[in-house]
């Protein structure tokens, strides 16, 4: 990992060291290294083919990295140890990039479903934890619907609130900017930023919507070349290093200083 | 030649760790049957779509099969002054072999084929890595519950399979070529033995069910996450199950003389 500032992040929640990864002759990392803060949005970038996606299923261990280790509050995904990895992916919740809700279920159902599998909860309970997730991501009364019924921005919610409804300590994002219009953008960022901020969730975010994430980020991830550059979006913003530069174009700063000002301003 | 001798040593490997996968992916469905939770909601409902909704399917084309059988056989018969056994003949026929391999093509082309395909389509939307993200078995929650779906629905659609043969044998041997009632069935019940035909057959149909639920879920839930990917494994799934029916056919009847 290069940082911009050269510090390492402070008590970081979810440690990638020096990972390599290979699709047949393919290399997407080369020795990747990055932590990822507790309590904190980091939003991992870079170009089509970088490997963002690629990063957070490694995360999630729903892939192995060829060396290397990723451990999520201390539980190592990237081990063989099947209770390890379930251990730790009982801290992780994770929005897929088209919701990968179960769509032979109702959206009430396929939230209810963790709760089903996981705990001892009846009917009643599950029914009402169920109704505030999808109220806390502002869904109401789509219970009954199917996946395929919903839009978009509605399905990136359900599955939003499917994420979240065992309380996971953090929850991954891949690409939930992607095809939406700017409303729903504009919807989902601040549901991030309110989920962040009132469970006090750490949030690893793919994205390539470059006005989101400096919008967003407490820590940007730039993935380039296998490797990564971190550091939170003031410092990316003022850097002239050429790579940074070069993905987050002339607006950055831009983006920076408008946020920085509406933070003032509330 | 150097190339040929790689080639079939590829394969070679490919098949040998083909086979070691299945029978992992065998071994863990054989886990989760052994442990709670039972999903016995999920397996009725697989029940009612591999089962219910395939027996038109099965009775239709068990009454032409026994139709025909009825019409052959009599033909032959006759040649040898023997219609009176079209009863065996067709009852024979059907409950020893016809019945058990024909139900398990039948349903691996229609039960078998669309599991492959349900599956394959939830691997390519990443609703299996979801249920993995959310700490549940894909295996357990999607796969076992159709497997066996199929294995249970097999002996029971055989068993329809072979009872509609029989009446259509019965309807053209009765009916059209004008052989008496009571000839058919007495002949049909006096060499039909419980043990070595009916408990062969339901035996054969279990292992064909067996064979179908597990190469058509095994195929589902490794297809690649494409479009090309779901129909390569629906077609593989026709084609392997099809060929270890015929196969493992042979070797019950060699082995055992069902």
């Amino acid at each position: 990992m290069s940082r911009v500032n050269g510090s390492g992040s402070q008590d970081p929640h979810v440690e990638v060291s020096r990972v390599r990864l290979r699709f047949g002759s393919r290399e997407v990392f080369r020795d990747l290294s990055c932590d990822f803060p507790r309590g904190a949005i980091s939003i991992v970038m870079g170009g089509s083919g970088a490997g963002k996606s690629t990063l957070l299923r490694l995360i999630g261990g729903l892939l192995r990295p060829d060396a290397g280790e990723i451990t999520v509050g201390g539980d190592r995904t990237s081990g063989t140890s099947p209770a390890e990895v379930l251990r730790a992916r009982r801290r992780l919740g994770m929005l897929f990039q088209n919701g990968a809700l179960l769509d032979s279920m109702s959206i009430f159902e396929n939230v209810a479903l963790p709760l089903r599998e996981h705990t001892e909860n009846g009917e009643a309970e599950i029914a009402e934890r169920v109704s505030a997730r999808l109220a806390s991501v502002g869904l109401e009364g789509v219970e009954a619907l199917l996946p395929r019924e919903l839009s978009g921005g509605m399905l990136r919610r359900a599955a939003l609130a499917r994420a979240i409804v065992m309380d996971p300590e953090i929850v991954l994002c891949d690409e939930p900017f992607s095809g939406l219009d700017p409303p729903n953008v504009a919807r989902i960022e601040e549901l991030l930023r309110d989920l962040n901020r009132s469970r006090g969730l750490t949030l690893i975010v793919s994205s390539h919507h470059i006005a989101s994430s400096l919008r967003l980020a407490d820590q940007l991830v730039l993935l380039q070349g296998g490797a990564s550059i971190c550091g939170d979006p003031g410092e990316l913003s003022e850097s002239h290093d050429p790579r940074i530069t070069e993905f987050l174009g002339a607006d950055a700063r831009a983006h920076v200083a408008l946020r920085a000002a509406a933070e003032a301003k509330a | 030649m150097k190339a040929l001798v790689a080639r079939l040593g590829r394969a070679c490997i490919g098949f040998v760790s083909g086979l070691g996968a299945i029978t992992r992916f065998a071994g863990a469905i054989g886990v989760v049957v052994l442990t709670r939770p039972w999903r016995f909601r999920s397996l009725s409902r697989q029940l009612y779509d591999a089962g219910a909704l395939s027996f038109v399917l099965i009775s239709a084309s068990g009454m032409t099969v026994g139709m025909v059988l009825a019409l052959q056989g009599y033909n032959t018969l006759t040649r040898f002054g023997a219609e009176s056994s079209l009863g065996a003949v067709v009852g024979l026929s059907l409950i020893r072999e016809l019945g058990p391999v024909l139900t398990a093509l039948l349903v691996t082309g229609r039960a078998g084929s669309a599991k492959a395909a349900e599956i394959g389509a939830m691997v390519t939307t990443e609703q299996l890595d979801g249920l993995r993200m959310m700490s549940i078995d894909p295996v357990d929650y999607v796969a076992t519950p159709r497997a066996l779906a199929i294995f249970f629905a097999m002996p029971l659609l055989t068993a329809f399979f072979i009872l509609f043969g029989i009446l259509g044998g019965y309807l053209v041997g009765v009916n059209f070529l004008g052989l008496d009632s009571g000839t058919y069935l007495a002949s049909l019940e006096t060499s039909v033995d419980f043990r070595d035909d009916i408990v062969a057959a339901f035996l054969k149909a279990g292992i064909f069910g067996m064979l179908v639920g597990l190469i058509s879920t095994y195929r589902g839930t490794t297809c690649t996450p494409t479009t090309e990917g779901v129909s390569a494994a629906t077609t593989s799934t026709v084609v392997t199950a099809s060929v270890c029916i015929l196969v493992s056919d042979y070797v019950i009847t060699a082995l055992w003389g069902v």
